[in-house]
């Protein structure tokens, strides 16, 4: 990869070698934005379903039940508690606000998006 | 020195002009007190002297020596060879990236001085504005009468913008430390000139918190601080202008 | 390169606080889904009978409908972003404007027309 900045250093931005927490917060917050506006994109197409009536629906429902499904469900929430409670930090930086305590809010935050990612992945798990 | 001296294997990034890059190996005993620097001149005198490099005052205040060891961005002179590998561990140095290389560890840092030189950035300041306002340190509490001035912070040596994710990708990013020198004399002396040379897509909004900036910095300029401030002063000034009649804005802008 | 010192103003701080507004509206809107769909419909909306019945509602219409907005103005000011980190050229831009803009509305007409037409199905 060439040494001065170039639109194909592109996999750089994923890259945490060597740098420090706030990059791992970049990263995170990069992911989760492309994953979930895919997953909005999917969302919209698959939620279509509900035009064609009961039976196209409920279908489509039953489907999307199996655990693999689930999973990715899980994954959704989780990229989307992430990204957002990662942008209020963000958000507030940009205003001043708390930019010295930026590394703690992190962590702290990310120590919330563990324990509200277990809670749903307990609750969908267990309720079958 | 009570210690033997180390072994160290270094891995020396190498390119001529225009050719391929390689990475030259040697091994090198060193004092694991002594800096970065001291062996890379070593390596140049005893070794290599095909090897380029910059550096000048050996005490972290020129900017010159700044290069990635280990992968990550230090100041040549001020790095302890202890600080960054073992006896017999591994040593690899590349030059600062970001930045076009010239040869070796030598890379161009032209548009980032001529951007710094039209932020107008004053390397000398009234004492009181050199500091950021959330270390006050005592001395200028105490000399509160008196009217000093020191040198400011920033020695434009590069690292911020090497270290920077933005920076990897848009080489029209004004960057961390250009950003920092317009915040810093924007807080002086306001002016609609210095809000535009930050408030477009290649600045002030191409900063995505990474932090990395700040956390390289050798000389506590705190690049990222200052950015997340000058955009508190951009919104605030933006979100004011919504309220201003259209008379005034002509005469602001 | 030295072109590069004068700097175009092609995202400023404007469409910045734009997304920052959308992305704590979505907060908002979100932790409402959450609360509405426990209300309205515990367990979930998991029938074809449940989400008709739930949009028979006009200020949940009205809310998701909002939502939509307020979500793909959000995730499409991010991607531009994210093109914008990319240095593009202004051919490149100019297109991925139109793009933006363009499967944007659609998505937003899309989503109104569903979820007008479930809410005339009750």
């Amino acid at each position: 990869m060439p040494n001065q900045p170039e639109a194909n250093n592109w996999p750089r931005w994923f890259d945490p070698r060597s740098r420090s927490l706030g990059t791992f917060g970049f990263i995170l917050n990069r992911v989760t934005a492309l994953g979930l506006t895919l997953y909005l994109l999917m969302h919209l197409v698959a939620l279509g379903q509900l035009a064609k009536g009961a039976d196209a629906y409920d279908g489509f429902i039953a489907l999307v039940k199996n655990p693999l499904f689930k999973l990715g469900e899980l994954l959704v929430i989780a990229a989307g508690v992430i990204h957002g409670l990662n942008g209020i930090r963000i958000a507030l930086n940009s205003f001043g606000i708390g930019v010295r305590r930026q590394r703690s809010t992190f962590i702290a935050l990310m120590a919330v998006s563990v324990l509200v990612i277990a809670f749903f992945a307990y609750k969908m798990f267990s309720e079958g | 020195m009570t210690e033997q001296p180390w072994q160290v294997h270094f891995k020396i990034y190498r390119q001529r002009s225009g050719q391929k890059p390689y990475i030259q190996t040697l091994t090198l005993a060193v004092d694991p007190d002594e800096y970065i620097l001291d062996a890379i001149e070593r390596i140049w005198a005893n070794h290599d002297r095909t090897l380029t490099y910059r550096h000048a005052c050996h005490h972290s205040t020129c900017g010159a020596c700044g290069m990635r060891v280990n992968g990550c961005e230090k100041l040549a002179c001020i790095t302890t060879i202890r600080s960054v590998t073992q006896n017999g561990g591994n040593l690899r140095i590349d030059p600062l990236r970001n930045f076009p290389v010239v040869s070796d560890l030598v890379v161009d840092m032209g548009d980032f001085f001529l951007r710094m030189n039209k932020s107008g950035f004053d390397s000398v300041a009234l004492s009181e504005a050199a500091c950021l306002p959330y270390e006050k340190p005592k001395i200028l509490m105490d000399q509160a009468e008196q009217v000093t001035e020191r040198l400011v912070d920033c020695i434009e040596c590069g690292l911020c913008i090497s270290a920077c994710p933005a920076a990897n990708t848009d080489k029209e990013y004004v960057g961390p430390a250009v950003l920092a020198s317009i915040q810093f004399m924007y807080a002086q002396n306001p002016s609609q000139e210095l809000i535009d040379q930050a408030d477009h897509h290649s600045g002030l909004w191409r900063c995505h918190s990474a932090y990395e900036c700040t956390q390289v910095c050798p000389s506590g300029v705190d690049p990222a601080w200052r950015i997340m401030d000058m955009r508190k002063k951009v919104l605030t000034d933006r979100i004011k202008s919504i309220f201003r009649p259209r008379s005034q804005e002509k005469k602001n802008a | 390169m030295r072109e590069s010192l004068s700097p175009k103003r092609l995202e400023g701080s404007g469409r910045w606080l734009l997304k920052i507004v959308a992305g704590l509206l979505i907060v908002f809107f979100l932790g409402l889904h959450f609360v509405v769909n426990h209300l309205v419909a515990p367990g979930g909306l998991l029938t074809y009978a449940d989400v008709v019945a739930y949009y028979q509602n006009p200020v949940v219409v009205v809310m998701e409908i909002a939502f939509l907005i307020v979500v793909i103005s959000h995730s499409f000011l991010g991607l531009r972003s994210i093109l914008l980190d990319l240095n593009p050229s202004p051919a490149v831009l100019r297109f991925a404007n139109i793009a933006l803009v363009v499967i944007g509305t659609a998505a937003v007409i899309y989503g109104t027309w569903l979820a007008l037409t479930i809410a005339s199905r009750g």
